[in-house]
């Protein structure tokens, strides 16, 4: 751009230039100014808050973890069906909601495949069930899908939450141990979870689950074996890193115990990346949960959890593919908030973090 | 590094005894014993149990069955197909696990390592945007979300892949179940390479790079890919561990007689000693994978070396 100026110059040296109106107009440089903005002094959290707000993706997957918490808790009361009522005679029925029937979807037809080719058939007018709503459709045994994925979900959110929260409660406390004391304790506590770790998750909660009784007590229990190496890792870094800065130094000067110090005065200071670990843990726990129903080991019938009733639909799949797709959904829509909100999280408390 | 190589070794072995020990208290914790027939006197279960060496001490028991463990002698099966060694049946779904596995890597490592590139290279457009959004996706579902939805359209719906296994078609129908395990490791490939990428283009010696005049291809390929690359291949190792679960119900998914699909079916008909010596198989796999990226990652970057030998 300089040299094509001074060009312009040279040749301009050359011939007498007349000045044109143009070249005594101000440059439009309103968009590149940037305006300071004052920050008023604000608590990290409050900081936290606005940046993560800001971040859309994290924002929507807060909100929809909201709406499917909320359909959990209200969501099997909505209709007259329970999640173990079964009606024989109204089985494999496709979905069915009053306004919408009017408009052609959600009619209660579907199109079945047979030998002979495709035809659409509405079973709701064969049996002459003209009041008969099943919002979601009803299963091979005539129970309420929408009925059964919102307490299904019930289960498989209340299973993650504990798993995480207890997973984060022993892994937390064996990390900043191991990280605060070092030396020998450390060397030993490390080859301990060396062990674990080296133990495929997968291999001991199906072996547990097959010497406990199935339960929604006995699956908590055996996430909370294997989940809580990577909080420990988390928590242990971020002691050494915090234990020899000065206000722990100040803290044992004024007579402080290592009980004191490791729980009161450096975990407020890591609480940030434990919240993002469990919020990363959430989403495995559901995906464990979901492949220990598909494999026959989750929550014993007549109660369901999203997994068991992924598991049922695919019996029927091709057939009736309506009964698997409420699960499913939401059953991917909660993993991917659940890691929406965790990849938010990460930035907002961290934000010269490296980029993921 | 022999030190180091060393190490990691034993504490490997002791992993896998550490698992053996478990595995064989589990054993013991198992309802029933083998000779529960009430036809049975005393004298003839003692027998019996002097003959399968029941009557030794649980340490003589222990190191016996390490012993045979190790030799690849994991008993019979007792429901699927009744008093074949399990080695057996092993022996012939090894091989269909192992090629569709190493298949659904392949696709996720090449797709995975494409979409990072991209998403680095054209930062901060829509580009990046989208494999973002893919790789959040791929993160976040389940491969057997994948395999369902992929079963529906292309098998059922489209019929361009069979739906089920056979080994007749084997590459063909192995297509759709290797395409629905990869997802995983190709969107946690892509969202590592470009942030491994995002970094070293931002480093000194590619500025140093580009100013000597090398560009184009070479650039990328030669000079930033390179010094990416090492740290993507230690995320490599979890995922292929994750891709042995995964594979459990994929493998149901498509019929596929793999190991998977045979554990899944010994747990649902309790035959305990498949279950055991799978686990066991597992365990091993995913022990010798962790060791042998370790002692990879070692000889490559020695920085990682010094520092654990510093330990």
């Amino acid at each position: 751009m300089l040299k094509k100026t001074r060009l312009a110059a040279a040749a301009a040296a050359e011939a007498p230039y007349t000045p044109v109106d143009a070249d005594f107009v101000l440059k439009d440089n309103a968009g590149e100014i940037a305006i300071d903005t004052n920050f008023a002094a604000q608590s990290f959290w409050r900081d936290v808050l606005v940046r993560y707000l800001r971040k859309t993706s994290a924002v929507i997957g807060l909100v929809l973890i909201l709406l499917i918490s909320i359909m959990a808790a209200v969501g099997p009361g909505m209709n007259g069906y329970t999640y173990s009522g079964q009606e024989l005679s109204q089985k494999n029925l496709a979905p069915r909601v009053k306004i919408l029937e009017d408009y052609g979807i959600f009619d209660g037809s579907e199109t079945m495949n047979t030998t002979t080719g495709s035809k659409k058939v509405n079973y709701y007018e064969e049996k002459e069930l003209d009041d008969v709503y099943y919002w979601f459709g009803s299963d091979n045994f005539g129970r309420d899908i929408w009925t059964r994925t919102w307490s299904g979900a019930r289960v498989s959110l209340i299973i993650a939450v504990a798993a995480a929260i207890i997973d984060m409660v022993i892994g937390m406390s064996y990390g900043l141990i191991s990280g605060y004391f070092g030396g020998r304790v450390d060397m030993v506590m490390q080859r301990i979870l060396e062990v674990a770790n080296g133990i495929p998750r997968l291999v001991i909660v199906t072996l547990l689950l097959l010497v406990l009784q199935p339960g929604m007590l006995t699956i908590i229990f055996a996430l909370m074996l294997t989940e809580w190496v990577g909080m420990s890792r988390i928590a242990r870094a971020e002691m050494l890193k915090l234990k020899e800065q000065e206000f722990v130094l100040a803290s044992r000067t004024l007579g402080a115990g290592s009980f004191f110090i490791i729980f009161r005065e450096v975990l407020p200071n890591i609480i940030g990346p434990i919240i993002t670990q469990v919020m990363f843990s959430i989403p495995t726990a559901i995906f464990t949960e979901a492949f220990l129903s598909f494999v026959g080991l989750g929550i014993p019938v007549p109660q369901c959890s999203l997994g068991s009733l992924i598991s049922e639909g695919f019996n029927s799949f091709t057939t009736h593919p309506y009964q698997i797709v409420p699960p499913i959904v939401v059953m991917a829509l909660l993993m991917l908030s659940f890691n929406l909100v965790a990849d938010g999280l990460r930035e907002a408390l961290d934000p010269k973090m490296k980029e993921m | 590094m022999k030190k180091y190589t060393l190490k990691r070794i034993l504490t490997s072995l002791f992993t896998l005894l550490a698992i053996l020990l478990v595995l064989f208290i589990l054993m013991q914790l198992m309802p029933g014993s083998p000779f529960n027939d009430e036809k049975l006197n005393d004298d003839q279960r003692l027998a019996l149990y002097a003959k399968y060496g029941l009557d030794q001490p649980v340490v003589v028991q222990f190191f016996k069955y390490v012993g045979n463990m190790l030799k690849g002698d994991f008993g019979v099966s007792y429901n699927i197909s009744k008093n074949t060694p399990i080695s057996q049946l092993i022996q012939t779904r090894l091989p269909v696990s192992i090629s569709i596995g190493g298949f659904a890597v392949a696709i996720g490592a090449v797709l995975g390592l494409i979409l990072g590139l991209i998403a680095a290279i054209k930062h901060d457009t829509i580009w990046d945007s989208l494999a973002t959004v893919i790789s959040v996706i791929g993160v976040s579902v389940p491969s057997y979300v994948f395999a369902l939805a992929l079963s529906y359209s292309l098998g059922f719906k489209i019929g361009w892949f069979p739906m089920l296994y056979s080994a007749k078609e084997g590459f063909r129908s192995s297509v759709l179940p290797s395409v629905s395990l990869s997802m995983f490791t190709m969107a946690s490939i892509a969202r590592f390479t470009r942030s491994e990428m995002l970094e070293v283009l931002g480093s000194d010696y590619m500025l140093l790079a580009e100013s000597k005049g090398i560009s184009g291809p070479a650039l990328i390929f030669r000079h930033a890919l390179r010094n990416a690359l090492i740290p993507i291949i230690t995320v490599l190792a979890p995922l292929i561990v994750d891709l042995m679960t995964g594979s459990l119900v994929v493998e149901k998914i498509f019929a596929i007689p793999g190991v998977g699909s045979l554990l899944v079916t010994a747990i649902q008909s309790n035959d305990y000693n498949v279950v055991i010596a799978l686990s066991f198989i597992y365990s091993a796999m995913y022990i010798g994978i962790m060791l042998v990226v370790d002692i990879l990652y070692g000889i490559i970057d020695p920085r990682i070396r010094l520092a654990k030998e510093g330990d």
